[in-house]
């Protein structure tokens, strides 16, 4: 068995010609699958479509995980892990409501297209770095659609209806962000716009820009991620080190004004610090979410045991709250450190990679994981004040999902770029 | 290449954030999530309560005090004796949780561990029975007359609590109505008294002082009472300025000369002041089926002088008024303290036992022949000196006044004693709060009166 694993799975890795098992890691994700949806089949009254739920995250899975390893593309383990936590999700989702679950499976599917298709263009098309101003169009296009025929949820207004079929355009704007922002920081991009402006300052005004539109829509928790893509970036690739912390400065002053003026800042803030007070109107979302966490203590209730329904927004913002109480603090720990591992992965790949460009992407998207994870479990567990965002792969959203996997599939086309140059100036050394 | 080393960088920025946030998350699990999921608006709680009927509260001759009703979906719990145990079975509510007797004694009312053999069948929690006589009980709530303060019964050889009154009240049954106005009320509905409240004890604690001059062998003390008591910045005056004279300890104690016991306190000083009162429990909590306040003396460094005060009930002294009965109740029962409860015992909706609280002693105060010399001299309290309102015929009764002075310049009234003093069966302690007349004139005939039923029926 042991043989044929390795030939199975065995590859070459670079320079260190150090063996790599493909198989095992999988088996893992299965018997997760399997023990979970199993129990949650059991606890759930014997319902089928639990079984079929379960079968269709690992088939999918199954499909893409063979297509990385067979045709090389790329680092392997990052699919693995965002499927370990697609899989928790989907269990949690089929927990709360089947329709949830089965309807996560339909985006994971369209995901799952998106990522293969997002990895071919980026693979294939080689002028990325030139359109900065597509990006930013696109950007624009995006949020004056959202500003004109939006509809408001949660106090955000940040949806763009088509009849039944909704989405959320600020999830693709930040990779059009990124994307802008790259073709600045990978050298390509120096020439002054309109004859004398530096594109420095052309950067600076277009996440301005992108910012006030999103105070416009009232969507706090996208403007914590963006400017923070923006600070990292500015933190890694700008020399001057006054930019950095005038813009620092300049945000600590656009808060205060915020949260001297705007009530709905004022709202998020006092409910962070004491939502006790008004447990019944403004506290009432993380007081719920407080209860959830603390009644599930380190091992959960079960799955199955808890009351998730209580939690106003379970299947998206608040799906770490139902993780924790049924499965327990431990869960959510478990759940922090598989983002760890994505984030860990991802960087390697942008450390990694010598194209400037993809560099600087694949740097971007990995800060917008890390920094969503940490936004909305921090914002769930009132540790931070609380911006609705969704948990990237485990919440339910259409728009979250293909956009995550879109965005996977970038940087998966970058970890693949790297690994075949690698191979190939091996062959040329031998 | 700097820009690497900088991405190195920032992962390792965002992994210490990672790091804060199960740090946070775990800190919140060990620290935070008992306070948190026992909230009363976390319906978690009640989830165990959709499937089971609430058990039922009885007193000890079966009188119903709660009971659950249920109306389709919902429950509702009934307290038909109303404001009678409000500070005894306290109240349950969906929305404000749940106090004294119904929190402490949740999970047997409830039935949490029960085995149920059937599934769909609604299941029905235990019932508690009361050590609380309800007539008794009913009989020194009406003669408390609406006054602020408490009444505490017990048996002083077993540790039955057998009436137990606090004034104010509230209504259990309208707590989802009236919450806001009690919360806000200066008369303080929601504090317990008789457990809960904390006065000086005034001479009633002269009982604890008398132990110590036992103790200590200061028995053949003799005073020459002038009326006041002078050491350094403190005077202290007998009750009216009275003054008696040439006194023993005895006449001492039944007429309550403030005098002879800070004199004797002073002697004492503060370390066996503080000594004697900790055998009979001062300064140490007790389990108790309801919270009860610690009984303590707050002084940072005890001198000697405070020590006097503390011997005459005042100063930096304060007691329960459940806490003042057990220790009259301790004198008559040998010394020894019996442990106090309200619950005799659980049992299931089929009747059958399955918890039955023994009696057993708590502190053992005093020697037997210490008692024995405290009782005499309170038997010649009620005899002939300032307790002769408490006085039944026929009955020997063993008690001690007090009149303990307040910041607010109106004095608490107390009074507690026991009978029959051969053969004690019960023992009542009564404060009334901010009254402004003296133990023996108000406090003692309420005493009497309880005693007097108690021993009629």
């Amino acid at each position: 068995m042991s043989d044929s694993d390795i030939e199975f799975g065995g590859e070459n890795m670079g320079m260190n010609n150090i063996k790599v098992n493909y198989r095992k890691p999988a088996y893992l994700l299965i018997l997760l699958n399997v023990l979970g949806f199993g129990l949650l089949f059991m606890s759930k009254d014997y319902n089928v479509n639990i079984l079929y739920n379960g079968l269709a995250v690992l088939i999918l899975f199954l499909i893409m995980y063979t297509t990385l390893v067979v045709c090389h593309m790329g680092d392997k383990f990052i699919l693995l892990m965002t499927f370990m936590l697609m899989s928790i999700g989907v269990l949690i989702l089929c927990r709360i409501n089947i329709k949830y679950g089965f309807r996560q499976i339909i985006w994971i599917i369209v995901g799952g297209i998106s990522f293969f298709i997002a990895y071919f263009i980026y693979y294939k098309v080689k002028i990325w770095e030139k359109l900065w101003f597509v990006y930013f169009i696109t950007g624009v296009a995006l949020f004056m659609i959202t500003l004109l025929f939006g509809k408001t949820v949660n106090g955000s207004k940040n949806w763009v209806g088509f009849g039944t079929f909704a989405f959320q355009p600020s999830e693709i704007i930040k990779i059009m962000y990124i994307m802008c922002l790259s073709c600045y920081y990978c050298g390509t991009w120096s020439k002054p716009v309109l004859g004398k402006v530096s594109p420095k300052w052309v950067t600076l005004g277009i996440t301005y820009v992108f910012v006030g539109f999103l105070v416009l829509q009232r969507d706090w928790g996208t403007i914590l991620v963006m400017m923070s893509i923006y600070l990292f970036m500015v933190y890694v690739y700008e020399p001057d080190k006054k930019l950095l912390f005038t813009n620092v400065a300049a945000l600590g002053i656009i808060g205060c004004l915020g949260y001297k003026f705007l009530y709905h800042i004022q709202v998020r803030i006092s409910t962070w610090l004491d939502p006790w007070s008004d447990i019944a109107n403004k506290g009432y979302q993380i007081t719920q979410s407080l209860f959830a966490i603390a009644s599930g203590g380190y091992f959960g209730r079960g799955l199955g045991n808890g009351s998730p329904y209580y939690i106003p927004e379970v299947h998206s913002d608040f799906i770490f709250a139902a993780i924790c109480e049924e499965m327990g603090v431990f869960g959510g720990v478990a759940i922090i450190l598989l983002f760890f591992l994505i984030a860990y992965r991802c960087f390697k790949i942008s450390v990694m990679t010598d194209n400037l460009y993809d560099k600087a992407v694949s740097f971007g998207v990995t800060v917008m994981f890390a920094l969503q994870t940490f936004i909305i479990i921090g914002g769930v567990t009132k540790m931070i004040p609380l911006t609705g965002i969704t948990l990237p792969f485990v919440s339910y959203g259409g728009t979250s999902i293909v956009i995550s996997f879109t965005s996977l599939g970038i940087i998966q086309a970058i970890s693949a770029k790297t690994e075949n140059k690698s191979e190939v100036t091996e062959h040329e050394g031998k | 290449m700097k820009v690497n080393k900088r991405i190195i960088r920032v992962l390792v920025c965002i992994s210490l954030m990672f790091l804060v946030l199960i740090t946070y998350l775990l800190w919140f699990n060990m620290f935070k999530s008992k306070e948190v999921s026992t909230n009363s608006y976390n319906k978690r709680q009640w989830e165990s309560e959709q499937r089971v009927i609430r058990g039922s509260i009885y007193s000890s001759e079966q009188v119903l005090l709660a009971e659950t009703e249920v109306q389709g979906d919902a429950r509702i719990r009934k307290y038909p004796r109303r404001n009678l145990y409000s500070h005894i079975i306290g109240y349950c509510s969906q929305v404000y949780g749940k106090t004294q007797l119904e929190m402490a004694y949740d999970n047997e009312l409830v039935g949490k561990g029960n085995i149920s053999l059937s599934i769909n069948e609604m299941r029905k929690g235990n019932n508690l029975y009361l050590t609380i006589i309800d007539e008794l009980q009913e009989y020194a709530y009406d003669r408390l007359q609406g006054k602020n303060g408490a009444i505490v019964a017990i048996e002083p050889t077993t540790g039955q609590i057998l009436a137990m009154v606090s004034l104010p009240d509230f209504d259990p049954n309208k707590i989802e109505d009236n919450w806001s106005s009690m919360m806000e009320d200066e008369k303080s509905p929601f504090l317990a008294r008789a457990t809960q409240g904390l006065y000086p004890p005034g001479s009633t604690y002269k009982i604890v002082t008398a132990a110590g001059v036992y103790d200590y062998g200061m028995t053949s003390e003799v005073f020459e009472d002038n009326g006041k008591f002078q050491k350094g910045d403190v005077t202290v005056h007998n009750y009216n300025k009275e003054s008696f004279g040439t006194i023993d300890i005895k006449k001492a104690f039944e007429v309550s000369s403030n005098f002879a016991f800070c004199t004797l306190g002073y002697e004492m000083g503060a370390e066996k002041v503080k000594a004697e009162a900790e055998k009979f429990g001062v300064n140490k909590s007790f389990d108790f089926d309801i919270p009860t306040s610690e009984s303590q003396i707050q002084y940072k460094r005890m001198t000697d002088l405070d020590a006097a005060l503390v011997s005459i009930g005042q100063g930096g002294l304060v007691m329960s008024p459940l806490h003042v009965a057990m220790t009259a109740s301790a004198v008559a029962n040998g010394g020894k303290m019996m442990k106090p409860y309200l619950v005799e015992q659980v049992k299931t909706a089929n009747d059958i036992t399955i918890g039955q609280t023994r009696p057993s002693v708590l502190y053992d105060c005093i020697g037997s022949t210490c008692a024995d010399y405290i009782e005499d001299m309170m038997i010649g309290v009620v005899e002939g000196g300032t307790g002769k309102n408490a006085q039944i015929r026929g009955i020997s009764v063993a008690g001690k006044t007090g009149t303990a002075e307040t910041d607010s310049g109106k004095d608490h009234a107390w009074f507690v004693g026991y009978a029959p003093a051969e053969n004690p069966q019960i023992c009542v302690a009564v404060v009334l709060e901010n009254d402004g007349s003296s133990g023996g004139s108000t406090a003692c005939p309420i005493a009497r009166d309880v005693i007097r039923k108690f021993l009629s029926d």
